[in-house]
């Protein structure tokens, strides 16, 4: 996993496992919030998944929030399998498929601008970006939503 | 359902009503009892599972009542049976009748039994446990150069890497049955002798990826895989989260475990590669078999 500081927030990228000491991210809180830039997260293991969930709890002890964005599609199917894993999620990478020439894509979705949409488990709609026809939603919503359902902050 | 269980060869015999199928589990003997999800709404099946497993029968249930969007009973628990079927048709007809197959027959073995003839399995031999990383990006790699979405191969490497990290840190047990490698770190370089062997295959045709990985230890409990299937809880301690078969389970569409006690432990991971994730049921299916001794 690398770890790139950037305006504001960590840019990680590459694998979550055992080697990735994520505890060491608190370090990198500015004003009480750990922001993380997730979208070049190819991979989370089981073991990322507990370091994460470390990561989150030594968070909390020390009054950092966490929060998140542009999580790829691996580690949103994580905080979907392991409720443990949630935190403040601000937009997230969703699988649409192109309707017109059948293109597959992750999008970008910003929780905060479709908030109620999702909270009804409306996928946002996209446009594809080879031919400009309309996209459907790749996945089940109710499955690929359920990690925004605790978001309740 | 006579269709699909007729071609075994076996005698099929059909029952609407929990009490007819408790009545044909005393009179029968059944080999294997198959069950439609919504018997969950009896409060008596677990019962008559407890009586078919007594009379000698293997169970498997299926979710024939809910076609289209299948979905589990609420309040159902995963790894309350041995064997769970949750596709639709046309899938579940390929699941029921090798899971019959394999229980009637007794060869439980081999990731061929899930793929069309002329597969190819690729086989690995893991010489020391660091090579799993190296192992399960190669995997990645290959199923994309190969036209697999990056979402199937992403999930292939995932099941890959959980299946390969029991298969070398939690199967070894000496001869007093301690797990003498499931606490150390699993960042180590560990040898892998021959004792300890894990081989990795894998295969991809039309319909599914399949990953296989056996180890011999044959330590794989079915009550521990059952229960390891919907867990949540991660380990604190020690040097495995506890969540890798959970995590294995719901990230393919299928997961096979075939148990040999003290012999040998393979387990399948199918992700079909037919169906976008918009029309694949929230759910995955899944086999627990034990080797019977004669």
């Amino acid at each position: 996993m690398t770890i790139t500081p950037g305006p504001g927030q960590l840019v990680l990228a590459g694998s979550i496992d055992e080697s990735s000491e994520l505890d060491k991210l608190l370090g990198y809180a500015q004003n009480g919030a750990l922001v993380l830039d997730l979208a070049g997260v190819t991979f989370i293991n089981s073991l990322g998944v507990r370091d994460w969930i470390r990561m989150l709890a030594a968070a909390a002890q020390r009054n950092i929030t966490v929060e998140l964005r542009r999580v790829s599609e691996p580690v949103i199917h994580q905080l979907n399998m392991i409720v443990a894993t949630r935190t403040r999620t601000h937009s997230f990478y969703a699988p649409y498929a192109c309707d017109g020439c059948g293109r597959e894509e992750s999008m970008l979705v910003d929780v905060d601008a479709h908030g109620p949409q999702l909270a009804n488990l409306v996928p946002p709609a996209m446009s594809c970006p080879e031919c400009g026809a309309a996209m459907a939603f790749n996945d089940f919503p109710e499955r690929y939503f359920s990690f925004l359902a605790p978001q309740g902050s | 359902m006579h269709r699909v269980l007729g071609v075994t060869g076996y005698r099929v015999e059909l029952a609407d009503q929990l009490a007819d199928a408790s009545q044909m589990v005393d009179e029968l003997a059944p080999r294997l009892v198959v069950a439609d999800a919504s018997i969950a709404l009896d409060a008596a099946w677990p019962a008559f599972f407890e009586r078919a497993r007594g009379r000698g029968a293997d169970a498997c249930m299926t979710l024939l009542g809910s076609p289209g969007a299948p979905k589990l009973p609420s309040g159902w628990g995963i790894g309350a049976v041995t064997n769970l079927l949750v596709h639709a048709m046309p899938v579940l007809a390929e699941e029921l009748t090798i899971t019959a197959q394999k229980l009637m027959r007794g060869e439980l073995f081999g990731a061929e039994k899930y793929l069309l003839w002329g597969t190819e399995l690729h086989a690995t031999t893991l010489e020391r446990s660091r090579q799993r990383t190296d192992v399960v990006a190669e995997l990645e790699r290959e199923l994309r150069g190969r036209g697999q979405s990056a979402r199937v191969a992403q999930m292939v490497r995932l099941v890959a890497d959980e299946l390969i990290s029991n298969a070398v840190h939690n199967a070894p047990v000496d001869g007093a049955g301690v797990h003498y490698r499931r606490d150390l770190p699993r960042d180590s370089d560990l040898p892998i002798d021959a004792r300890q062997r894990v081989d990795v295959r894998w295969g991809c045709d039309s319909r599914y990826v399949a990953v296989e990985v056996n180890d011999s230890f044959g330590s794989l409990g079915r009550d521990v895989a059952l229960a390891a299937l919907g867990s949540q809880d991660v380990r604190d301690g020690g040097g495995g989260a506890g969540l890798g078969l959970a995590m294995a389970y719901r990230s393919c569409d299928h997961l096979v475990f075939n148990l040999a006690p003290g012999r040998r432990t393979e387990v399948i991971a199918l992700v079909d590669v037919r169906y976008p994730p918009s029309e694949q049921p929230p759910a995955s299916s899944y086999n627990v078999f034990v080797e019977k001794t004669p």
